[in-house]
């Protein structure tokens, strides 16, 4: 790891042109930009938002993806995924930052009539992250040990795409029906049993057998329980960390280890 | 293609690992080449189109269909009749046509094609054996009486499977240059485990289509299982190793 980076660190820098050619030239060279000022937001594309002028920090990373944060919850108010093409400029005093996506359409404009503090710099980054009891782990261990889901369930794919979105895992039961199993590693709410009902809309669409909904998570949340009844689907606890523990206990090798 | 039963075994042969194949079509040859759901096995697989008494295919494309549902139609041919598989690329349906003493024609969808490319595990392998699928196919079948998992060892005179369970054991003896095992090349004396229930349903379905396997191995690597086919063609099989716990 280097010991120094030299980035760049400005507290309350004057919006002038300066700024806009140094910002412009960060956003050139990819480097990772973090703003905290006073900015306002509009988005277009999908669906549209407004965020009216307030204190916060704006992160543009080196994959061009934007995160803007209030001072407080853990989740972003704005974002963009990566690979965003990035137009700025400024104008009398307000620094004008616009990051467009082609594929769906959709951009997102943030203005900033004052900066605490900006800084840039190329940053190192090449460690692995292993997150233990993710959904992941759970999909896993399913598709290694289905009885842990249900006795005699045979899985026959996994992120399938469907329509609304990808289906966890999906297989048949042992008497022939078809199964879609939404996995959640933390208690399941209204919208995953949602989500589930959707994908076996869309299944029920295209096969002309017996469509099964599994919800499996640790938990469901209060009166989701009704929910799942009322719509036909059922519940599978399972515990994440039992399936990580399941997965560690694993003892075959994955072909992807070779390749 | 006139031989309906070597089409309808090869594709039981595919269908111990995989339920939707995607199968690449070319000018020259039909393959397929992919892992089962848990990743732990692979199938690679190549028609040249010489296989077939007519084989048409203008430009390279994808076919995915469900193996179970194609099946269950292959299961409907009787010996010695003609098999026509059509792709139709409007409505995306392949039409099966049998014909006997009268002629039966079905029609399935196929499925949205998986578009990533799986490659083969990099493997130096360290030896060599060739051995008839029947001798493999006992050995196997014995030592699935006693355990789960297999240990199979190669020096330079034979290849041996040790199989240990909770209560029986079991020690399998292939020796070089018997009728079991009909040739065998060491480099380097290798040993790995395996799953035997993976082992034994490719072996019993690929024997099907073939009489003489060539095993390929190192020392705690995938095992690579090429199955001869009588006439032209690739039916090879890797199998990841269990970890080995002692």
């Amino acid at each position: 790891m280097a010991s120094q980076n030299h980035g760049l660190v400005m507290e309350n820098p004057t919006i002038n042109e300066e700024i806009q050619n140094l910002i412009k030239k960060v956003l050139a060279h990819r480097e990772f930009l973090l703003l905290i000022g006073n900015c306002w937001i509009t988005y277009k594309g999908r669906a549209s938002s407004q965020l009216e002028p307030g204190e916060r920090l704006v992160v543009i990373k080196e994959d061009g993806s934007v995160l803007v944060h209030r001072p407080n919850g853990y989740e972003a108010v704005n974002w963009q995924p990566p690979g965003c093409i990035f137009r700025s400029r400024v104008e009398d005093g307000v620094l004008h930052i616009t990051a467009i996506r082609r594929k769906p359409t959709e951009s997102l404009s943030i203005y900033f009539n004052l900066i605490y503090l900006l800084s840039a710099m190329k940053l190192k980054d090449h460690g692995k992250f292993t997150l233990y009891a993710s959904e992941e782990d759970m999909q896993k261990a399913i598709l290694l040990y289905p009885s842990i889901l249900e006795e005699g369930f045979k899985p026959i794919s996994y992120e399938k795409k469907v329509e609304p979105g990808f289906i966890d895992v999906y297989g048949i039961d042992k008497e022939g029906k078809f199964v879609i199993v939404e996995i959640k590693r933390k208690a399941a709410g209204r919208d995953a049993v949602l989500q589930l009902s959707k994908y076996m809309q869309a299944v029920q669409s295209m096969v002309n057998r017996e469509v099964r909904g599994i919800l499996a998570a640790p938990d469901v949340t209060k009166g989701t329980q009704r929910l799942l009844a009322t719509l036909g689907l059922s519940f599978k606890p399972l515990n994440p960390r039992k399936c990580a523990e399941i997965l560690h206990k694993s003892q075959s090798l994955k072909l992807e280890d070779f390749f | 293609m006139t031989d309906a039963k070597l089409l309808r075994d090869m594709f039981q042969a595919i269908a111990i690992l995989i339920d939707e194949a995607t199968f690449k079509l070319t000018p020259d040859n039909i393959q397929l080449r992919a892992m089962d759901p848990s990743r732990v096995a692979m199938i690679d697989f190549l028609w040249p189109k010489t296989i077939f008494d007519e084989y048409e295919c203008d430009q390279p494309q994808k076919m995915c269909v469900n193996i179970t549902e194609f099946l269950k139609l292959l299961r409907r041919t009787a010996k010695d009749e003609i098999i026509e598989l059509t792709l139709n690329p409007e409505t995306a349906r392949l039409q099966i046509s049998i014909t006997g003493h009268y002629t039966r024609t079905f029609n399935m969808p196929t499925l949205e094609p998986q578009e990533e490319e799986t490659p083969t595990p990099k493997i130096t392998f360290k030896a060599t054996a060739k051995t008839t699928t029947e001798g493999l196919r006992q050995a196997i079948e014995d030592a699935q009486l006693v355990s789960d998992h297999v240990r199979i060892e190669v020096d330079t005179e034979k290849l041996t499977l040790n199989a240990t369970g909770d209560l029986m054991g079991a020690t399998i003896t292939l020796k070089k240059n018997s009728d079991a095992l009909l040739d065998l090349q060491t480099q380097e004396p290798s040993k790995a485990t395996f799953s035997l229930s993976y082992l034994a349903e490719i072996i019993k379905a690929a024997s099907a289509t073939s009489e003489i396997a060539t095993l390929q191995f190192a020392n705690d690597m995938p095992i690579q299982i090429d199955f001869h086919q009588p006439k032209e063609g690739k039916l090879t099989f890797y199998l990841a190793p269990r970890i080995e716990v002692e």
